[in-house]
């Protein structure tokens, strides 16, 4: 029987710099009609390059085609000629990517983007339609993609659509073409929890409504479970294994797919680690802190839009806890955490450590001596300029330590964050995203902090990365006896590291208490929301998420992207 | 390092200068244009050892020889008064070169200094430096160099101080913008965490990041010195005779022309060659440094 799409021991290799670099190595795949395949794998793995030497963007040169072949429908992809595969694009295969921000044009309307599409396929398939009729055409599929004000999201332009419209938009862009294959490289990932889980539902649904076959590209182990029939699992450019989704979910048979899986922290289960800390004396204490963000706006700057980031904010986080701070983007975890390390001044309120206000000691080396904060990003949150030694020598020159001092402090570093001393000459850009957060917390550490706020600090890195930067802070914090503040939108994360959590919607704090009175019992239906949107690996952690019915559901998540399932 | 990499044993991961220097080597016309910029300047440092007549350089007559044209005893030809122009031309080299070194030297670290300035501190810091160089740039610069060499009295050195006060606006901005940019990346905020002076942040966080940007630009600022000074020493307002300058060799050529058409086009294609070296040289840097001006 022929398959749908075909790969077989395709091997890519890139040149690069005068050397030529393997990157996929005899990787064969197949997709059936009608079928949701997955294909995951780390960062670097050559996930990314498989998916675009199916679409036919892979730059070549550099990119070079050693061996193998692709077959989609019986013709042979890479001996097509140029007008013929252009042929497929969009009606035969079609992509959504990953960022729905930085795929559209953000100058032109949705209308304009959409058309094109249309327009450019009917001339290169020959079909004559008017634009009456292809507008029709475009307000039907993005009913498809559940947006039932297609007019009005046409005219827009994609900066006034929030995320998860975007990508429903994106989505529906490339259904336009009525295509076969739908490839979808890391769809809702750059966006928050509830709304991936309904762009995820989403795609299901389409699969199963359009007869379409999907290939879903990524590296979230949940994602898969929810979506995939088979897998195949990478592993630095070749397939490590494949099997049926509960074949690789139940027994996974290579080594690396068993790593994958026991990385990937459980939200329920027996597996959980529950941290049963119990603090007594206060270490931080915030006492009802508002922060609103006033942009100024209009012909003489008289319009004012005030936004409230932190509303009534109060926390008590004890020595010692480790306490998570979770919520979407924008529900103003952030700002909090800013306000405790004395960059951002709330409007009214008081923070104390140790029971002395912060606007007594903000800004002096004692107090850059108890709370220092690990960044988000270490692309960012490091100098690219500077050497891992001189970023590490910035915080202990401004403390007071002798130069002589310093040159040691910076090996002791280096070693307690178990990256050997060498590392000490090197640029960021030669070590891994791992290497390089541990360079971020070293330097936190430097001046013997007794706090630490940790700002997702794990998102950026690989799963398998994460685990060990995770085992690497809690090592760190038994042996300096430190209290962290843990912010992140990742839940499961959280139920594993953390003892105590706060959860931020809208800048208010909803519910507070420990790890699991919080994901056993929780109280609020934001809170269920949340919960019940995390991509989890087992079918047993997905019986046991906390249930919400459509009222709660349309009262604590925006209505825009409210769908009806 | 990757699996399938590591079965090739000839792989080795390259360092960024490798890489950088790579992109450079692979980019031929950036190697010609490295090349012409070092001929220019080996043209200038050695010019006494280097022309074959270095009297012509000063006011040496001699008018049988006057208005020859080009020949092997005169590569270039003569002038008006019998002096080989090839040897004018590479001492001519030696004004513009230092033309362009006096002007960049200034210039740019005033420009880049008050670029970090603006983009670091913002507010009315920000607000006063950036209109002051909108002020600076939308005065017309050859009109404005005529009239501060014409109050100054017209000499190299005027020129020079007329071409420093207009060129400084361009790299305020560029660092400017740069430094905008950067101040979204955490390792600012990092830095304030960590207890850093404004000082640090300044030269020791952005500075580094600006290198290459100003790099780039200050190899095709050379270009377009070295034509603004040749076009006010064509008005008479730069170097002043005996003192060969290319601009001024174009100029008084220039009445000769048709006939006498290697007076005023050797010099001119001089210019040319320099201008272009620098060009070619910046273009190739720019991708060898990958940044956007």
């Amino acid at each position: 029987m022929n398959h749908l799409l075909d790969i077989k021991d395709l091997s890519i290799g890139f040149n690069t710099y005068g050397q030529n670099r393997p990157v996929l190595h005899k990787v064969n795949l197949y997709v059936d009609e009608g079928e949701r395949v997955s294909l995951i794998g780390q960062s670097g793995s050559g996930k990314t390059v498989t998916m675009r030497s199916v679409i036919g963007t892979l730059p070549m040169p550099p990119g070079n085609v050693e061996n193998g072949s692709i077959f989609y429908e019986g013709s042979s992809l890479l001996d097509l000629n140029k007008q013929e595969r252009n042929r497929l694009k969009g009606t035969g295969i079609s992509i959504v990517l990953q960022d729905p921000m930085l795929s559209f044009n953000p100058v032109l309307t949705i209308k304009r983007q959409m058309d094109d599409i249309v327009r450019y396929s009917d001339i290169r398939m020959g079909i004559k339609r008017s634009a009456k009729e292809r507008e029709a055409h475009l307000i039907e599929t993005l009913q498809k993609v559940r947006l039932q004000d297609g007019e009005r999201i046409l005219e827009s332009y994609p900066m006034m659509l929030s995320g998860g419209m975007r990508q429903r938009v994106l989505i529906g862009m490339a259904l336009l073409n009525k295509p076969k294959l739908l490839i979808a490289d890391e769809p809702g990932t750059a966006l928050d929890v509830t709304t991936q889980d309904e762009i995820l539902t989403l795609l299901n649904n389409l699969v199963a409504e359009e007869g379409l076959s999907l290939l879903l590209i990524t590296h979230n182990l949940g994602v898969v479970r929810k979506m995939a029939d088979r897998v195949y699992v990478m592993e630095h450019g070749k397939i490590v294994e494949t099997g049926s989704r509960d074949a690789i979910f139940q027994a996974p048979k290579h080594e690396y797919t068993k790593k994958l899986m026991g990385a990937v922290p459980p939200l329920y289960g027996d597996k959980v680690k529950t941290i049963d800390y119990k603090g007594t004396t206060p270490a931080i204490e915030v006492k009802t802190i508002n922060k609103d963000f006033t942009t100024r706006s209009g012909f003489f700057n008289n319009k004012i839009d005030v936004f409230r980031a932190a509303n009534d904010v109060s926390l008590t986080i004890n020595q010692g806890d480790i306490y998570g701070i979770a919520g979407e983007s924008g529900s103003g975890k952030t700002t909090v955490a800013k306000m405790i390390l004395g960059l951002t001044e709330p409007n009214n309120g008081e923070i104390k450590l140790f029971g002395r206000s912060i606007n007594e000691f903000k800004g002096t080396s004692e107090f850059r001596k108890l709370i220092q904060i690990v960044y988000q990003n270490p692309g960012s949150s490091l100098n690219p300029r500077r050497t891992v030694a001189e970023q590490l020598s910035v915080p202990l020159k401004f403390s007071g330590y002798e130069s002589s001092q310093i040159k040691n402090r910076i090996y002791e570093l280096l070693e307690l964050v178990d990256l050997p001393q060498n590392y000490a000459g090197m640029y960021p850009h030669e070590l891994s995203g791992g290497q390089k957060q541990r360079v971020a917390i070293a330097r936190a550490l430097s001046v013997n902090p007794k706090i630490l706020v940790l700002d997702e600090p794990t998102s950026a890195l690989d799963v398998l990365v994460q685990s060990t930067v995770i085992d690497l802070l809690n090592r760190l914090r038994k042996e300096f006896d430190l209290t962290y503040i843990f912010i992140s939108h990742d839940l499961s994360l959280m139920r594993n590291f953390c003892n105590r959590v706060a959860i931020m919607f809208r800048g208010n704090i909803v519910e507070t208490g420990s790890v699991t009175k919080i994901f056993e019992h929780p109280s609020h239906a934001y809170t269920r929301a949340l919960l019940s949107a995390i991509p989890v690996i087992s079918q047993e952690e997905e019986n046991q998420k906390p249930k919400l019915n459509k009222k709660e559901r349309d009262e604590v998540l925006a209505s825009s992207t409210v769908m009806e399932v | 390092m990757n699996n399938l990499q590591a079965d090739n044993p000839q792989l080795r991961d390259l360092s960024s200068r490798q890489m950088a220097f790579y992109r450079f080597r692979s980019n031929p016309l950036a190697l010609i244009g490295g090349f012409i910029v070092i001929s220019v300047a080996i043209a200038a440092i050695f010019a006494p050892y280097l022309a074959p007549s270095p009297e012509s350089a000063g006011s040496f007559v001699d008018f049988r020889n006057r208005h020859s044209p080009p020949s092997w005893q005169n590569p270039m030809g003569t002038d008006n008064v019998g002096r080989d122009i090839l040897s004018r031309v590479i001492y001519g080299y030696r004004v513009s070169l230092g033309l362009v070194i006096g002007v960049l030297g200034v210039a740019v670290p005033f420009g880049v200094i008050l670029g970090l300035i603006a983009g670091y501190f913002g507010g009315w810091i920000e607000t006063i430096i950036m209109r002051f160089t909108d002020v600076m740039l939308a005065l017309p610069p050859l009109a404005m160099a005529l009239a501060i060499t014409a109050v100054l009295s017209p000499n190299l050195i005027n020129a020079m101080v007329a071409i420093t006060m207009l060129w400084w606006t361009w790299h305020t901005r560029l660092i400017y913008r740069i430094v905008k940019s950067q101040m979204n990346e955490d390792y600012v905020e990092a830095a304030l965490v960590a207890g850093a002076s404004h000082r640090h942040i300044l030269f020791k966080e952005l500075l580094p990041n600006c290198f290459s940007a100003v790099a780039v630009k200050i190899s095709l600022d050379a270009g377009f010195v070295i034509l603004f000074g040749a076009a006010l020493s064509f008005l008479g307002l730069g170097v002043q005779p005996p003192t060969p300058d290319l601009g001024t060799m174009v100029a008084t050529g220039s009445e000769y022309m048709p006939e006498m058409w290697w007076q005023a086009v050797m010099p001119g294609l001089a210019i040319l060659y320099a201008i272009l070296g620098f060009n070619l040289l910046g273009d190739g840097l720019r991708d060898m440094l990958d940044v956007e001006l």
